[in-house]
């Protein structure tokens, strides 16, 4: 079979939305038919759901992944003058978030191994102004959470866990968000579990910051009439609720077929690229596919070829970017960091992907390294 | 006879409706959820139908505001000037930028003192942010001149008043640049939450644009730290279908605003504001003074119609103003009124049955 007229996207919304275009439509029908656009029930209905799923006691929906992280770090009182440390090699948000609120973002590198924040580095980057330590889940495998909660607790720091891109990931058994005083999801349409557009949603146990959250998402209105303290709006949209409700009832079975794809990925390269392992007690639910290679961007551009889209997740690490250069970084703060920017390539993953087009990725690859 | 306040189970016919689904269906089709065609239509016709040169998606009228103050540069110690009486998202942005609301009292259409204004400018004036309040403009020329006289921006708060113009001139096009609101209950809105900014300068479009994206110049370079406020794709497919019929629906609302009034005039115990010619008001709310008003609101209730208050707690009373410093006394005109506006029905649902048993509704109240 040629190979070569096998196209792999880099995504297949369009794939996914036909697989539950019926039950969408039927959702978003509902909210058409009782016309509460404005946090009506199938917003509390998500977040018991979502609460759920996570194991935690409380779960409260917005607009946005970055405003999730905005709205967190602002209720457990980040503002000027303080720092937040989070991870380099993460998406903006992570570290925005923070600069946003007037404080400062702190870095700390991250580990070969998952790519995820170095608790061994975590230490030496704390100071009196420390509030907040944002680790982050990239690409779906937990951030080594047990040493970072221990020092959070030593220094009496809260942990927001950045789970933007960790929707079913888990850490020795419990799930992502559930972990820290908080954690952040973005329901983005390239997240495992996401909207038709932007929504995003936030997990704790914590009864006073979850009562502040629901406040603060909508005007800081006590009620109809009564303004406790000025806040933007920024709740999640009623019609993106019932999406995800939708959504949701299928989320286990697409993490599987992720998985699935994986495995599959794993098999075929790991002789000549380093693939993705999951550490012992993790659930990584594979957001991105990513592998480190020799001579990336040649690779890339042999992909694009052969009708691969590949990407990579991120080139310009945060705190090399035109927006990082009052922090005053040179590249090689963050060696591992820097090391990686050059090497990561994220392969195209859904469960939608065909045999062939595995066929295709896998076939890709390998031939560029004469495998 | 049942008068509701809430219009939105009568929107759109039962094919109209239909056909925004099958337009959400497309969508759903595609793929293109964020910043998606449909967006960018939305923009080229908003900016058209304002009379201006860009307009902005966001993600509410909120953001829409914040956003608007960020691109002037407005934050920590500097004051913005708005008026007392309005939504607190107003004062709400304000404070999102780290600035201080100042307030001004209002005149006796619930719009911004005009004469006022200058007497609270300080060295820390950064802005004017007039609000079309209730769907009305203030008197925008007299603001322009004050700002272009005491080198200030000026920012509209046009949330409510999309179709409102002052001597032919949009709403939101005098300003630097204007926010609006599309929450379900304006007469531009969506499904949901949206908002827009529109301005003429090209420096501030760029900056917007970048800034409700994360601040990204492409998909890998952020060049300043940016939020995520974008209009959802979604919601501007729906908001493309209802600017098809915003300028029909201000003119039937225009249409009730005058029927009211008229069936109201010789109510002693109702005051009705001026309304200046000049002015076209987009009556996202119809609000009149009334006598014994929280007696008028329960008579109302039980002869089913919806009145409300907007509001009954100015925003320098509210808890969250407290450390503002004002007092009660201090806008004397803005809290007389939130002792007694009632906000009627007044969308273009309505039926003129319906609006004259409104008003045969408060008339028979004062007779008992």
């Amino acid at each position: 079979m040629d190979r070569s007229a096998i196209r792999v996207p880099y995504v297949a919304l369009p794939l996914r939305a036909a697989r539950v275009k019926k039950e969408l439509m039927a959702a978003i029908e509902k909210v058409v038919d009782h016309g509460v656009y404005i946090l009506g029930p199938e917003v509390e209905d998500f977040e018991h759901r979502f609460a759920h799923y996570c194991g935690t006691r409380y779960a409260v929906g917005v607009g946005d992944g970055t405003s999730a992280l905005i709205l967190t770090l602002k209720g457990l009182g980040v503002g000027p003058g303080d720092e937040v440390i989070t991870a380099p090699n993460s998406f903006v948000a992570s570290a925005s978030s923070a600069a946003l609120l007037g404080a400062t973002p702190r870095f700390v590198d991250v580990r070969r191994e998952d790519m995820n924040m170095d608790p061994s580095l975590l230490e030496r980057a704390i100071s009196p102004r420390t509030k907040a330590i944002v680790p982050v889940h990239l690409a779906g495998h937990p951030a080594d959470m047990e040493p970072i909660l221990k020092i959070g607790e030593r220094y009496g720091i809260p942990i927001v866990e950045d789970a933007a891109q960790a929707v079913g990931t888990s850490y020795h058994g419990k799930r992502a968000g559930s972990l820290g005083r908080a954690g952040c999801f973005s329901l983005h349409p390239l997240k495992n579990l996401h909207a038709i557009g932007d929504a995003g949603v936030i997990v704790t146990d914590d009864e006073g910051l979850y009562r502040w959250l629901l406040k603060a998402r909508n005007h800081g209105l006590r009620n109809r009439d009564e303004v406790e303290f000025w806040s933007p709006n920024t709740r999640l949209d009623t019609l993106q609720a019932a999406v995800l409700t939708v959504m949701f009832g299928h989320l286990d079975e697409w993490i599987r077929e992720r998985r699935e794809v994986a495995e599959h990925f794993r098999a075929g390269l790991r002789d000549v690229v380093r693939v993705p392992e999951e550490a012992p007690g993790c659930f990584h639910t594979y957001q991105t596919f990513v592998v480190e290679a020799e001579r990336r961007d040649d690779l890339l551009a042999h992909l694009r070829r052969r009708g691969v889209d590949a990407k990579v997740h991120y080139p310009l690490a945060i705190h090399m970017q035109p927006a990082a250069r009052t922090l005053g970084h040179q590249p090689d703060d963050f060696p591992v960091t820097r090391e990686l920017a050059d090497r990561i390539v994220s392969l195209p993953i859904y469960g939608e992907m065909t045999s062939e087009q595995r066929g295709t990725v896998i076939d890709g690859v390998r031939t560029f390294y004469g495998a | 006879m049942k008068v509701p306040y809430n219009y939105l189970d009568r929107q759109f016919g039962p094919a109209e409706t239909e056909s925004i689904i099958d337009d959400l269906r497309a969508l759903v089709g595609t793929g293109e959820f964020t910043i998606g065609p449909p967006v960018l239509e939305f923009e080229r016709r908003l900016s058209a139908m304002i009379g201006v040169k860009h307009a902005i998606g966001t993600n509410t009228g909120t953001d829409a505001l914040i956003l608007a103050l960020k691109a002037l540069g407005v934050g920590p110690g500097d004051e913005v000037i708005t008026q007392v009486n309005t939504f607190y998202a107003t004062a709400g942005a304000i404070v999102a930028v780290g600035a201080r609301p100042v307030f001004v009292d209002v005149d006796d259409q619930y719009a911004i003192d005009a004469r006022l204004i200058e007497a609270t400018i300080t060295p820390r004036t950064k802005a004017l942010l007039p609000v079309h309040w209730a769907g009305l403009p203030p008197d925008m020329p007299a603001i322009m001149d004050l700002a272009r006289r005491r080198s200030l921006y000026v920012v509209e708060d046009a949330c409510p008043a999309t179709g409102a113009a002052y001597a032919g001139q949009a709403a939101g096009s005098f300003g630097d640049l204007a926010a609006f609101s599309m929450h379900p209950l304006k007469p531009l809105h969506v499904w949901g939450d949206g908002g827009a900014l529109v301005t003429d300068d090209d420096h501030h479009a760029r900056w917007l644009r970048l800034y409700r994206n994360h601040g990204m110049v492409n998909r890998d370079e952020i060049e300043m730290w940016g939020v995520n406020q974008r209009l959802q794709t979604l919601q501007a497919v729906v908001a493309n279908r209802v600017l098809d019929r915003v300028g029909g629906w201000v003119d039937r609302r225009i249409e009730i605003a005058g029927r009211l009034d008229r069936g109201l005039a010789d109510v002693r115990q109702v005051r009705v504001p001026p309304r200046p010619p000049e002015r076209r008001n987009a009556f996202q709310l119809y609000i009149v003074r009334c006598e014994r008003r929280d007696e008028l609101l329960k008579y109302l209730a039980a002869e089913n119609v919806e009145a409300k208050v907007h509001y009954p707690i100015p925003l320098h009373l509210q808890p969250a103003a407290r450390e503002l410093g004002y007092r009660r006394g201090d806008f004397p005109v803005a809290e007389a009124q939130a002792q007694d506006i009632v906000t009627l029905p007044g969308h273009q649902y309505l039926t003129n049955a319906e609006v004259d048993y409104m008003i045969d509704r408060v008339r028979r109240f004062y007779r008992r």
